[in-house]
C-alpha cells in the first residue's frame, strides 16, 4: 500500500498527494466491504448479526490502517475522524448487495 | 413459515445470468463513455457571452487562489496583487460586481449547447441501460421467487420485492427477480468495475451515479452551472474576504519550522 507523506501546516498539505492516499482509502474501503458481505453471506448471519459485521470489519480496517502509518494521522490524512470512521455509509449498500447474493447462493439456492 | 426450497435451475439460469449482464452492460457503458470522449472535439468559443463567462471564472478563480496561497507572497508583492483586484476604483473585483445580475431563463439559454448536448447524451445512455435492462429482466424473469433476503422486513417492502408473485402470505423475506435488479442497480457495480480496472473510469463513474440519483430524487440534474443568477453579490463576496485575509509571508517562519522537523527527524 503506497502511501506518500502529507506535511500538514496551513500551507503545506500536498493536495495531489491528499487525493492519492484517499484514493487509496477509498478503495481499501471497498476490499472492505466486498470481504464483509461475503462472510455474512457464506456464514448465513441474519439481520442485525449482519450489519454487525460490517462494523467489525470496517474498524478492523481503519485498525490495519492505524497501525500501517504508526498512528501518525496527521501525516497522511486532514484528520482523524476523516481517515479512521467517515466513509462508513457509502459503502454500506454494497455490502448489503455482496451479502444478499451470497447468502442466495451458498444457503438458499 | 417453512423453508422455501428453490431449484438449481434457477439459480443457473436466473440468478447468475442477472448479475453477468448487467455487469457486462455496465463495462460497456464504461467503454462507450470513452469512446465518445475520445470523439469529442473542443469546443470552440463563440458567442461574446461566453466569452464573458470565461471571463468572470477567470476572475473568481485568481481571487480564490490569492486567497488561499497568500503566504507563498511577499508583503509588497501581495498588497499590490490585493489591491489590483480590490482597488476602490479601478479593482477588477469592484468593476465586476457592478454588473446587472442576469435573470436565470437569459443565462441558461446562453449556456453553449455542445454543455447540454454531451449532459443529455450521458443522461440517455444511463437512462435507456436501466430501462433497458428492467424490461428484460421482468419480461423473462417474472412469477418467480428467486431467493431470500437476509433481513426481515415489513409487509410495506412486499409491493416492491415481490413483483408477479401473487401468493399472500409468503414471506416478504423471499424476493422475486426484478428485487435482485434493483439491489445490483443501488448496489453500486461501479465500485467493483472501478476496482477491477484501475482509475481511468473514475469521473465517468462519479458523474452518471450522481446524475442517476438525483433523477431518482426527482431534483434537475446542473452539473455546472455555478451561480449563474447574481455575479455581482459573489464577486462582493470574494472581495469582502479577500481584504479580510490576515497576510504572513511563510518564509518568516521558515527557520522555526526547520527547527521543528529536525528536532522531530532526530528523535526517532
Amino acid at each position: 500500500m503506497e502511501e506518500p507523506k502529507v506535511e500538514l501546516d496551513d500551507l503545506e498539505v500536498n493536495q495531489e498527494r491528499l487525493k492519492q492516499n484517499t484514493n487509496q482509502l477509498k478503495n481499501l474501503r471497498v476490499y472492505g466491504s466486498l470481504n464483509a458481505g461475503m462472510i455474512a453471506g457464506i456464514l448465513g448471519m441474519d439481520g442485525w448479526i449482519g450489519m454487525g459485521i460490517y462494523v467489525v470489519i470496517f474498524l478492523i480496517v481503519s485498525a490495519c490502517l492505524a497501525i500501517k502509518m504508526n498512528f501518525r494521522v496527521k501525516e497522511y490524512f486532514k484528520s482523524s475522524y476523516d481517515a479512521y470512521y467517515s466513509g462508513i455509509g457509502t459503502d454500506l449498500l454494497l455490502f448489503l448487495m455482496i451479502w444478499v447474493i451470497f447468502h442466495n447462493l451458498v444457503n438458499i439456492l | 413459515m417453512s423453508d422455501i426450497l428453490i431449484d438449481d435451475r434457477i439459480r443457473d439460469w436466473v440468478f447468475l445470468p442477472i448479475i453477468i449482464v448487467m455487469f457486462m452492460i455496465q463495462m460497456f457503458r464504461g467503454l462507450l463513455t470513452k469512446y465518445m470522449d475520445n470523439k469529442k472535439t473542443t469546443q470552440k468559443v463563440t458567442s461574446k457571452a461566453q466569452v464573458a463567462e470565461m471571463i468572470d471564472k477567470n476572475i473568481t478563480q485568481q481571487s480564490q487562489r490569492l486567497a488561499r496561497l497568500h503566504g507563498l507572497l511577499p508583503d509588497h508583492s501581495f498588497k499590490m496583487k490585493r489591491a489590483h483586484l480590490c482597488d476602490n476604483k479601478s479593482g477588477i473585483l469592484t468593476k465586476a460586481s457592478e454588473k446587472p445580475a442576469k435573470d436565470p431563463m437569459q443565462s441558461m439559454s446562453m449556456m453553449n449547447p455542445a454543455a447540454m448536448a454531451d449532459m443529455l447524451k450521458q443522461n440517455l445512455s444511463g437512462i435507456v441501460f436501466m430501462a433497458l435492462q428492467y424490461q428484460w429482466v421482468s419480461y423473462f424473469f417474472s412469477g418467480f421467487v428467486i431467493g431470500k433476503v437476509p433481513f426481515p422486513l415489513t409487509q410495506k417492502f412486499r409491493s416492491m420485492l415481490q413483483r408477479g408473485v401473487d401468493v399472500q402470505n409468503l414471506d416478504v423475506r423471499y424476493i422475486s427477480s426484478i428485487s435482485i435488479y434493483f439491489v445490483l442497480l443501488f448496489g453500486g457495480l461501479q465500485k467493483i468495475q472501478q476496482l477491477m480496472f484501475g482509475d481511468d473510469t473514475d469521473e465517468f463513474v462519479d458523474d452518471t451515479q450522481m446524475q442517476m440519483q438525483m433523477q431518482m430524487m426527482g431534483m434537475p440534474t446542473m452539473p455546472s452551472f455555478g451561480q449563474q443568477n447574481d455575479p455581482g453579490k459573489l464577486f462582493i463576496a470574494e472581495r469582502t474576504r479577500l481584504e479580510g485575509v490576515k497576510h504572513t509571508f511563510e518564509l518568516n517562519k521558515s527557520q522555526d519550522k526547520a527547527i521543528k522537523s529536525l528536532k522531530r527527524f532526530l528523535n526517532q
